[in-house]
């Protein structure tokens, strides 16, 4: 029922922060060797830690997460080294999520303001989401009246969830989003599970229905929303489209299979980032499959050794590298 | 603890899946499992005693789960100059880390900011009036006379030692009362008195010198001296004005009745279930909470030492009555796992300080 463990050794052994540590597909040479210019070619990943010189100053622009110090680009975050034509940057391991326009991203509202929501959405600061960007009830086409701005917290109110999608940018950067698609608004019948951002990969689709019968919205903002499957036909229609439906706060009846389903794909999904897997559709289908397989208890999908044996058996080992990586640069 | 936001369909999803049969959680856990508790005493080593602890810390991954630590500083106090109480004090506080963003330029700086990183979402106020909150449960429970130590006292009377407890919440994922009733003990056990020994200071006797002429110096002219009057309070000054450190390099001896230090257990109820260690979105989703502190002196007579009940539901006095005996129960548990836990690391951090030496 409760159980008490140590905190992992940072340090293997005594002393082994006195010897520097590489991983061992490194060559000691390598190391040491400098780096020229075409070690930024297209489609190679670098990884750097922080303090490490990436490349003379006199070459090469620094960008974010670099610094210059005595003539030579310095990495100041852990991370892959990016080139855009002399321009060096590193993206870090681990960073807020860095909007761009069109991505998917799952919000909570924190604020409602005249006109707009304030949105929490893993960045450097909330997002926005006017009331001219979503869509009320009335059909698409209705103009925004003022009793619409006078009753903003029947459609979102303070700790809603919601997708939408990255419209634009503010001058101070902030984003602002909008929900002007049938497939985007406010949350209902499941969980959140939240995974750093730079975990989520572009695909074709970020609404993935596992089938399971259960449905995923992948934010790349790292907040995933798991949820019980809707029905495409079932899902609110442009004619029949009620601010009932679309902004309502009650759930459907879920069974219980179906909760216990939400709770291990849930699992899945935390155990795969705590070994920093990128997540995929194709990975979680074939994660949830093995652990069906397994007929293990939801719970025990957090222990230890068992997240090790499945992302094992899927043949998932790109932690080693990044996270040799991490340690030994991050905090 | 600090409402975390959540939307009505969430809450409705956990409330739901609590009041299922059988319930389930978001994380697939029983109702009354635990996450993992990591705990590691001696973090500090400029502390008396310290620990660190962490609930619920994914594997691998950097972060995670609620974090405290605790740690105990010792200090002399007078007691004649109205500083100090006779027989010593305890004071506890609790703080959390206002480090908010380290960043790595050509120096490494940090950056210092109002908002703590356990709680960003809150305003200040709301921390405040959460900090002084935490501090008051943590004060009245641990400070109470019935716990309090009998070896704070050096000299009787005139010095003693003033324990001081600060708590850091580093993070919170949930249930962080637990936590730091849960570190705080681990740092009141870890706790090393130094021993000491009363020096007795020797006046010198022949006072009167100052008034005789210098020619008088060698001569012993104690037997003159009347005897002091009844009024003279200079004679009890005399016997064990201050005292030493006998060892310098011993730790000292650990606090008396270390065995007693509370443990807190905390019931979220959801009528008719309640479940233990909650994550945010459930404790945001429950309407009371029942904070217990129970003593476990001596095995048999658990002592109920404080008592808090959170939140906007209502209980009859019958229900209160069976989740204290519940709680009981749970608290037990809690306090063997805690108790062999921290007789553990005794054993390893022994082992580690003569395998240093071995290695001189």
């Amino acid at each position: 029922m409760i159980s008490f463990a140590s905190f992992p050794s940072t340090s293997e052994g005594s002393g082994s922060y006195t010897n520097t540590r590489h991983h061992p597909k490194i060559e000691e040479d390598e190391v040491g060797m400098d780096l020229d210019e075409d070690d930024f070619e297209e489609g190679t990943q670098r990884l750097t830690v922080p303090g490490e010189s990436i490349t003379s100053s006199h070459a090469f622009m620094r960008g974010h997460g670099t610094f210059v110090d005595d003539e030579e680009v310095i990495a100041s975050v852990a991370g892959t080294v990016e080139r855009v034509n002399k321009l060096i940057t590193v993206r870090a391991v681990r960073s807020r999520y860095n909007p761009e326009v069109g991505d998917l991203v799952v919000g909570r509202i924190t604020e409602v303001q005249p006109r707009r929501w304030k949105v929490d959405a893993n960045s450097r600061q909330d997002a926005v989401l006017m009331l001219s960007s979503v869509n009320l009830p009335g059909g698409v086409q209705r103009r925004k009246l003022e009793s619409d701005e006078l009753q903003m917290r029947t459609f979102f109110e303070e700790g809603d969830l919601l997708v939408a999608e990255v419209q634009a940018f503010f001058a101070d950067g902030a984003m602002s989003l909008h929900t002007r698609s049938l497939r985007y608004g406010k949350l209902r019948n499941g969980q959140l599970v939240t995974v750093p951002p730079i975990l989520i990969r572009r695909l074709k689709s970020h609404f993935v229905a596992l089938p399971c019968g259960v449905d995923l919205i992948l934010g790349l903002n790292g907040y995933i929303w798991v949820s019980k499957h809707v029905k495409e036909s079932e899902q609110e229609g442009e004619e029949g489209f009620d601010a009932e439906a679309v902004y309502s706060n009650k759930n459907d009846s879920i069974d219980d299979a179906t909760r216990i389903a939400v709770s291990r794909v849930s699992n899945i999904i935390k155990v795969l980032a705590a070994h920093f897997v990128p997540l995929t559709d194709t990975i979680l289908l074939e994660a949830y499959e093995w652990v069906v397989e397994q007929e293990g208890n939801v719970k025990d999908l957090l222990s230890d050794e068992f997240g090790e044996t499945m992302v094992a058996s899927l043949g998932l080992v790109p932690i080693s590298l990044l996270t040799d990586v991490m340690h030994t640069g991050g905090f | 603890m600090a409402a975390q936001l959540v939307s009505k369909s969430e809450r409705a999803y956990i409330q739901a899946s609590l009041q299922a049969t059988p319930p389930l959680r978001g994380d697939g856990r029983g109702l009354l499992d635990f996450r993992t508790v990591l705990l590691e005493t001696g973090v500090a080593p400029l502390a008396n005693g310290s620990a660190k602890l962490n609930i619920g810390k994914m594997p691998h991954e950097g972060g995670g789960g609620t974090e405290v630590l605790a740690a105990t500083k010792l200090e002399v106090e007078d007691v004649e100059s109205g500083d100090g109480v006779d027989g010593g004090r305890v004071v506890c506080s609790v703080s959390w880390c206002a480090i908010r963003s380290i960043q790595l330029e050509p120096i490494v700086q940090l950056t210092k900011d109002s908002s703590p990183s356990a709680y960003p979402h809150l305003s200040s106020n709301a921390l405040d009036e959460l900090q002084y909150d935490l501090t008051v449960i943590l004060q009245q429970t641990i400070g109470h006379p019935s716990l309090h130590p009998q070896n704070l006292t050096i000299i009787p009377r005139k010095k003693s030692w003033l324990l001081n407890l600060d708590a850091v919440i580093l993070a919170d994922a949930g249930n962080a009362v637990d936590a730091l009733f849960m570190a705080a003990r681990a740092a009141l056990w870890d706790t090393k008195v130094p021993r000491t020994r009363a020096v007795e200071y020797q006046a010198p006797e022949d006072s009167q010198t100052t008034r005789d002429s210098a020619s008088a110096m060698d001569v012993d002219n104690r037997e003159a001296i009347p005897t002091a009057s009844g009024f003279d309070t200079r004679e009890m000054a005399r016997t064990a004005a201050d005292f030493e450190l006998p060892d310098y390099w011993d730790e000292g001896e650990v606090l008396h009745g270390r065995e007693r230090w509370p443990v807190c257990i905390t019931l979220n109820l959801l009528p008719p279930s309640h479940f233990l260690d909650a994550t945010p979105p459930e404790e945001a989703s429950v309407p009371l909470r029942m904070h217990l502190m129970y003593s476990f002196a001596s095995p048999s007579t658990p002592k109920l030492q404080s008592m808090r009940l959170l939140g906007p539901g209502e209980l009859n006095s019958a229900q209160i009555k069976s989740y204290i005996s519940e709680g009981e129960k749970y608290a037990r548990e809690l306090f063997n796992a805690l108790e062999s836990k921290l007789r553990e690391e005794d054993v390893r951090r022994n082992v580690k300080a003569r395998d240093r030496f071995a290695q001189r």
